[in-house]
């Protein structure tokens, strides 16, 4: 064995007090492996909310914003010296079709950064059934494109989305107002638009997103019959739907198009802002209870370390006597405190990774209010590892810093001499 | 020509502060030349171990002026101490003090180790001769606390003599020996002065070793009575 010295001698006092080593260690392994655990759960959730929520948010979406009439327009040219006239400003009847919407689609394809564009109309609606009521709203989209972005395939709990561009007056609804109207696949439904048309429907399928304020009011039709009940020509479209290939662009993204279209163009953040402010506050829960984990675990071996430095303070004294240096006598206790850290953080690594794939393995139900949801949301990230055995030594080493420290200090003359 | 100086103390001077301020050595000054085996004597209380501790450079509190090997060592940072002691000093303590949790063998070549020297399979090879020396290479496997008093006290010489130093110093060296094993201690110190001309200063209580060796130096309060020249 080619060992260092001082190498030699940590390892000596570590596998000599087996019961204290093992105590310790278990110590990082518990801290470790929660670590780990914790944070594949919570990247795991987040990221099948973040997912989930791109199944019905798209990365920007371009759209027509309602301004309220800027009555400010002389405040602004000469100041305090104008008189205001106009009061009370009322919102205008504005069109919320933008203007030459293919053309805008042709010009934002030229966008190195997105992968996929289409067009849709949207507009509140009633759905009726009998004498019952529901509002909500309706997007007239192509559904093949829609698929394509959101996946609406895996979400089918009835019927065959491709028939919306077969069937005349086709319209796909969600599970929220199927109940509520008491609808099936192939049942008729009346849809009544803010403009007053009425519109008697096909329902050709029924999907389940698991979001409930998505399922309880949105449908799906084909972009003309949209366009037809709120009685508009073929030109009509009131967002521009978008996903990028990186959808952490989004926001640069979205503010280059604003500048361009003259359009509001929301980022997927902005739009599920509710969701970032769960994941910051998750984050925070997560890493004080980490945190704490690891505490425990550092003063665990801060105390072992001091017991050992108290008990082996008659050797530390014939060491340095026979010219072990202060640094070498830091050395010999530092490296004690780190092998506990590295011995810890490995079988925690092991734990760890075994923990969050038996959750994984955990069956949680596949009720369609759940959506696609069945097991675990576990995510297994490289880096959480790295970072677990980071932060693993790293604690076991301001623990055991300061011991051996006080070792190194020790005066081998008080000692011996009694 | 004149013999090296292998060791020279100039006005050491040291106070215990502790309970009450007491001046333990006063003005202590002499010279032990390269080869020669010196025991120092003296009642108890009379500052020699305290001394020799100085001389050792364990002790930094003093005044005055120590050098070893022609080297001025007062004043040093204690690394640089820790190096001189590893190198050119063998300590022999009053009691064994072995690292129990090693073994015999392992705690000879500590030391060695720590020097780096020679290779890991040399320093074994060597740490088996010493301990031949004093008749315990048997125990050599044996963790340090399974030894008897005096076989410890053995391996603990064999430990001082490792590193080959200039200066071995001894704390009653002998004192948990029997008479037997005084008696190969001992010669073996004498051959060590005289055949590898390696310096030897002890403190003892044991007149007949004392009287044994090449010089006494008589220690009472704190200062030199005789040099014994």
């Amino acid at each position: 064995m080619k060992l260092n010295v001082n190498t030699q001698i940590a390892i000596t006092y570590l596998s000599t007090r087996k019961k204290q080593t093992l105590v310790a260690s278990l110590g990082v392994m518990f801290g470790i492996s929660m670590f780990i655990f914790m944070q594949s759960l919570m990247k795991g959730t987040n990221d099948y909310f973040e997912k989930s929520s791109f199944s019905s948010t798209p990365h920007i979406r371009l759209y027509n914003e309602n301004k309220v009439a800027n009555t400010h327009l002389m405040d602004n040219a000469i100041k305090d010296a104008s008189v205001k006239i106009l009061a009370n400003p009322k919102q205008l009847k504005q069109n919320l079709g933008m203007t030459n919407p293919y053309g805008i689609i042709n010009l934002l394809r030229k966008f190195p950064e997105v992968a996929f564009i289409t067009p849709q109309v949207t507009a509140n609606v009633i759905y009726t059934s009998g004498n019952v009521q529901v509002t909500g709203n309706i997007a007239g989209v192509s559904i093949v494109e829609e698929d394509k972005m959101f996946d609406v395939q895996q979400n089918m709990i009835s019927g065959d989305f491709h028939d919306l561009d077969k069937v005349n007056n086709g319209i796909l609804i969600g599970k929220g107002i199927a109940d509520k109207l008491s609808l099936h696949t192939g049942d008729n439904i009346t849809v009544r638009s803010g403009e007053g048309n009425d519109m008697t429907m096909r329902i050709v399928g029924i999907y389940a997103t698991g979001m409930k304020t998505v399922d309880d009011t949105r449908s799906y039709a084909n972009i003309v019959q949209a366009q037809n009940i709120m009685g508009k020509d073929r030109s009509y479209v009131t967002d521009i739907k978008i996903n990028l290939k990186d959808y952490n662009q989004a926001y640069t993204v979205a503010r280059r198009m604003e500048v361009i279209t003259g359009y509001k163009a929301e980022d997927w953040v902005q739009a599920n802002e509710q969701l970032k402010t769960a994941f910051k506050i998750r984050a925070i829960i997560l890493n004080s209870v980490i945190g704490v984990i690891l505490l425990v675990a550092g003063f665990g071996i801060y105390n072992i370390l001091n017991m050992t430095i108290y008990e082996k303070m008659k050797e530390i004294a014939i060491l340095k006597a026979q010219g072990f240096s202060g640094r070498a006598v830091t050395s010999i206790f530092l490296q004690q405190a780190i092998y506990i850290g590295l011995m810890g953080g490995t079988i925690g690594l092991l734990l760890g990774f075994l923990l969050s794939f038996g959750l994984s393995r955990v069956y949680i139900g596949s009720s369609t209010s759940m959506g696609s949801l069945k097991y675990f949301p576990m995510s297994f990230y490289f880096p959480h590892y790295l970072e677990a055995i980071c932060f693993g030594v790293l604690t076991t080493f301001a623990a055991g810093f300061f011991p051996a420290r006080k070792a190194a200090k020790v005066d081998p003359v008080t000692i011996i001499r009694g | 020509m004149m013999a090296d100086i292998a060791l020279r103390a100039r006005n050491i001077t040291k106070y215990f502060h502790d309970p009450v301020t007491l001046q333990v050595l006063k003005n202590i000054s002499f010279e032990v030349t390269s080869g020669e085996f010196v025991s120092i004597v003296g009642k108890s209380g009379c500052g020699k171990s305290t001394l020799l501790y100085v001389l050792s450079t364990m002790d930094t509190d003093y005044e005055g002026e120590l050098e070893i090997q022609q080297e001025r060592v007062t004043g040093r940072s204690l690394n640089d101490l820790a190096r001189i002691r590893n190198e050119s000093i063998g300590f022999v303590f009053q009691f064994h003090y072995l690292l129990p949790d090693f073994t015999c063998l392992k705690n000879v070549m500590i030391p060695a180790l720590r020097l780096g020297r020679l290779s890991p399979a040399e320093i074994e090879e060597k740490a088996y001769e010493k301990l031949k020396l004093f008749g315990v290479e048997e125990q050599a496997l044996k963790r340090a606390n399974k030894l008897s008093g005096g076989q410890q006290q053995r391996v603990a010489i064999a430990r001082a003599l490792i590193n080959d130093p200039a200066i071995i110093m001894g704390d009653e060296p002998t004192g948990n020996l029997d008479s037997k094993n005084t008696g190969l201690v001992f010669d073996l110190f004498q051959q060590l002065s005289k055949e590898y001309g390696q310096t030897l200063i002890t403190v003892t209580h044991d007149e007949d070793f004392a009287r044994r060796s090449d010089r006494t130096i008589v220690m009472a309060d704190g200062e030199i009575t005789s040099h014994g020249k």
